[in-house]
């Protein structure tokens, strides 16, 4: 057999093995993008509805008896709300007057909605002595009905929502009187324990402030002690051995990085418990590691010529590394911070054992207040057995998965600015 | 690499050693100095950890003269060039001993500022090795680095100045804001030369500048290094003896770390002393 012919030969068999390699590739992308879809599209389908929430007209007529001490702003602010909303449902109900129904219609309405009435009337008392239409927030399980995702079919005992909360829903809806509006509130409130009551905002700033201390403690101590290790420091036995050691800290499991923050921040220091800033500051401790590893890759990468060329005019060796080299590794040491902060983001188990889990209705307002975390706050809800919980969970993960972009995005503008050829 | 070299010998008169290369205490053939020399280094010998790079090598560079450095490769005269402004202090496990002096200053000493040698000392790489920066910033980069102007006038001036002797004026005055790595690789070693010569050195050091280059591109720095020659002294490696012979004065030939004779260029090229300076120049290896 000649020459041509053997290797015609094996021709046909590496191109069969080329294809086969193709097909893997493409099966790998092919299940990874199936997995992504349907993860995605069930949150989001799971938690659309979360933007709506249910509201009730309610005519609620508002006496001057129920002011004691007449129009003062105390008196406006002491009186008995939820009992003005609960004879107004009485008067809309006329028929209901059994004791254990007319709880059940109390219960149409969440308990939250005596806040937002008596804000209104302490904003304008004029509604004393008047019978005005309020569309007051419903409870979770009519918002859940009213989203179709209570059968009526299953046997009554086996749903919170009873048959005849269900015939005045229908009621209420024949009439006009309830309706889905923007789910503000979820965008608004901190944690409650009243699904419809619960909002994001808590989380959202506790994980701003979480993740700021996280960046603000993390990319400088991470970016200069990668440039002194890359740059600066000898080799020698002591400098492989922190090497090694930076290498184990990236495969350390998070929750152990937790409990070094609970037993150097919290017990050894006293600081407080549940904030942010311990939080961001455990958070950064389990960064630094991938940041410090990417960097130093990052500056590795930057050609030696750069060094030599800086060097060679006459720059010091810090400024080779400032004018020159940092600016190259840049976009390398931005991306390791992205991985490093993404993962800082969906990180739960830290900040459970330093108690950002608490249940905490206040929004934080800076870095020293007891706050929770986006992720933590998922794990409640998920946690939590109301029915409305379920969408509010998903809603809380497509908000988490916003943030990430949004951080992502931020940091893909500052690569971009960057980014320079050599 | 060159057992052959040695098989062959010539008759000579002269005391010459017959094994440079195993003789500890060989003496370079030719006159090593040479009178109000602008660098002077003395018995020189660079250990890359455990391995020793060069033996005791003595060579003065002179005033505005172009010296050559010629040999095979790794005969270390690229590790020599580079102990003369201090660049292999960049690499961890590199040792220097000897006596390198800098207008009798010795630059290895205490009160030696590298950062100021390297401002006397400037360099031109192998590679091309721009910023990736403006044509304009390349050059002005170290004007600025060592406040040599004192305002955008003048350092307008300097820039266009340096660019103007390197020769690339004429092509780049138009873009001297585009980025100095879109230059071809020509212009990018003129564009470094530019940016070596904008601070004034006294002495240019030169590795293998023209390897990286197509003819043409080479034939106009070799044109430069002439011109250059009139104001600096300029220390040039080089792989190519045509090149060694067209522009130098003084040819020194290393081989395998030591330097094995020294001496005009004419006559290093047309006759040579040493019988492995010739092998080298006649092609028999290298």
């Amino acid at each position: 057999m000649n020459q041509v012919a053997l290797i015609q030969r094996g021709l046909a068999r590496r191109y069969r093995s080329e294809k086969r390699f193709k097909a893997y590739g493409l099966t790998a992308i092919v299940s990874g993008v199936t997995f992504l879809v349907f993860l995605l599209g069930t949150t989001f389908l799971n938690g659309y509805t979360a933007l709506l929430q249910t509201y009730i007209a309610v005519d609620v007529t508002i006496l001057d008896s129920d002011f004691d001490g007449g129009l003062s702003q105390e008196s406006l602010s002491k009186s008995d709300y939820p009992g003005i909303i609960k004879r107004s449902l009485r008067e809309a109900f006329p028929e209901v007057t059994k004791r254990k129904e007319k709880s059940e219609l109390y219960r149409l309405i969440s308990s939250g909605a005596q806040y937002d009435l008596r804000e209104k009337v302490i904003d304008n008392p004029e509604l004393v002595g008047q019978t005005t239409t309020f569309w007051l927030l419903a409870d979770d399980e009519v918002d859940v009905y009213m989203k179709g995702r209570i059968d009526p079919a299953v046997p009554e005992k086996n749903r919170r929502l009873k048959n005849r909360s269900i015939a005045w829903i229908e009621q209420l809806r024949d009439q006009g009187r309830i309706e889905r509006n923007f789910n503000i509130l979820f965008f608004t409130n901190g944690d409650s324990r009243e699904p419809e009551q619960a909002g994001i905002l808590g989380a959202v700033m506790g994980s701003v402030f979480t993740i700021l201390v996280t960046m603000l403690l993390a990319f400088p101590i991470g970016v200069a002690a990668a440039i002194y290790l890359q740059e600066f420091a000898r080799k020698n036995r002591f400098t492989d051995l922190i090497e090694v050691n930076i290498n184990n800290l990236a495969a350390v499991p998070s929750i152990i990085f937790g409990l070094l923050g609970l037993a150097i921040f919290l017990n050894f220091f006293h600081m407080p418990r549940s904030i942010p800033l311990v939080g961001g500051m455990v958070l950064a401790l389990m960064t630094l590691p991938t940041i410090i590893i990417s960097s130093r890759a990052a500056l590795g990468a930057v050609p030696p010529s750069i060094r030599e060329a800086a060097l060679g005019v006459g720059a010091s060796p810090v400024q080779t590394v400032l004018h020159h080299v940092l600016p190259l590794a840049m976009p390398g040491m931005l991306t390791g911070t992205i991985i490093g902060l993404a993962q800082a983001l969906g990180e739960t188990a830290p900040l459970l054992v330093i108690g950002m889990v608490a249940f905490i209705v206040d929004i934080p307002g800076s870095p020293m207040d007891p706050g929770t975390a986006l992720p933590v706050q998922i794990y409640l809800w998920a946690d939590s057995p109301e029915r409305a919980f379920v969408e509010r969970t998903s809603a809380a993960i497509m908000v988490l998965l916003l943030f990430l972009i949004a951080i992502n995005g931020l940091i893909v503008l500052l690569r971009k600015k960057f980014e320079r050829r050599w | 690499m060159n057992q052959t070299a040695l098989e062959f010998s010539k008759p000579t008169e002269r005391n010459i050693s017959d094994d440079p290369l195993n003789d500890p205490n060989y003496k370079t053939v030719g006159e090593v100095t040479v009178p109000n020399a602008a660098m002077t280094t003395k018995n020189v010998d660079v250990h890359y950890g455990d391995k020793q790079a060069i033996f005791n090598v003595s060579l003065d560079v002179g005033r505005n003269e172009v010296l050559a450095m010629i040999g095979p490769s790794g005969c270390g005269k690229s590790t020599f060039i580079r102990c003369l402004n201090r660049m292999n202090d960049t690499i961890d496990i590199c040792r220097i001993k000897g006596d390198i002096r800098l207008d009798g200053e010795d630059i290895y000493s205490r009160n030696m500022d590298v950062v100021l040698l390297r401002a006397r000392v400037g360099m031109v790489f192998q590679k091309p090795n721009p910023f990736p920066k403006s044509v304009y910033d390349n050059v002005a980069y170290g004007v600025n680095l060592h406040g040599l102007s004192n305002n955008k006038s003048e350092l307008d001036d300097i820039v266009e100045d340096a660019l103007k002797r390197a020769g690339l004026w004429d092509e780049v005055s138009d873009r001297l804001n585009q980025p100095g790595t879109g230059l071809s690789g020509g212009q990018q070693q003129r564009l470094c030369i530019a940016r070596a010569i904008a601070i004034s050195p006294e002495i240019i050091l030169m590795d293998e500048p023209c390897s990286a280059l197509d003819p043409i591109a080479t034939a106009k720095i070799e044109e430069l290094i002439d011109e250059l020659s009139q104001r600096y002294s300029i220390c040039i490696v080089t792989h190519s003896m045509q090149q060694a012979a067209r522009v130098s004065q003084r040819t020194a030939y290393f081989h395998l770390g030591k330097l094995i004779e020294v001496g005009a260029t004419d006559i290093i090229f047309t006759n040579p002393s040493h019988r492995l300076t010739e092998g080298y120049i006649t092609g028999r290896f290298g």
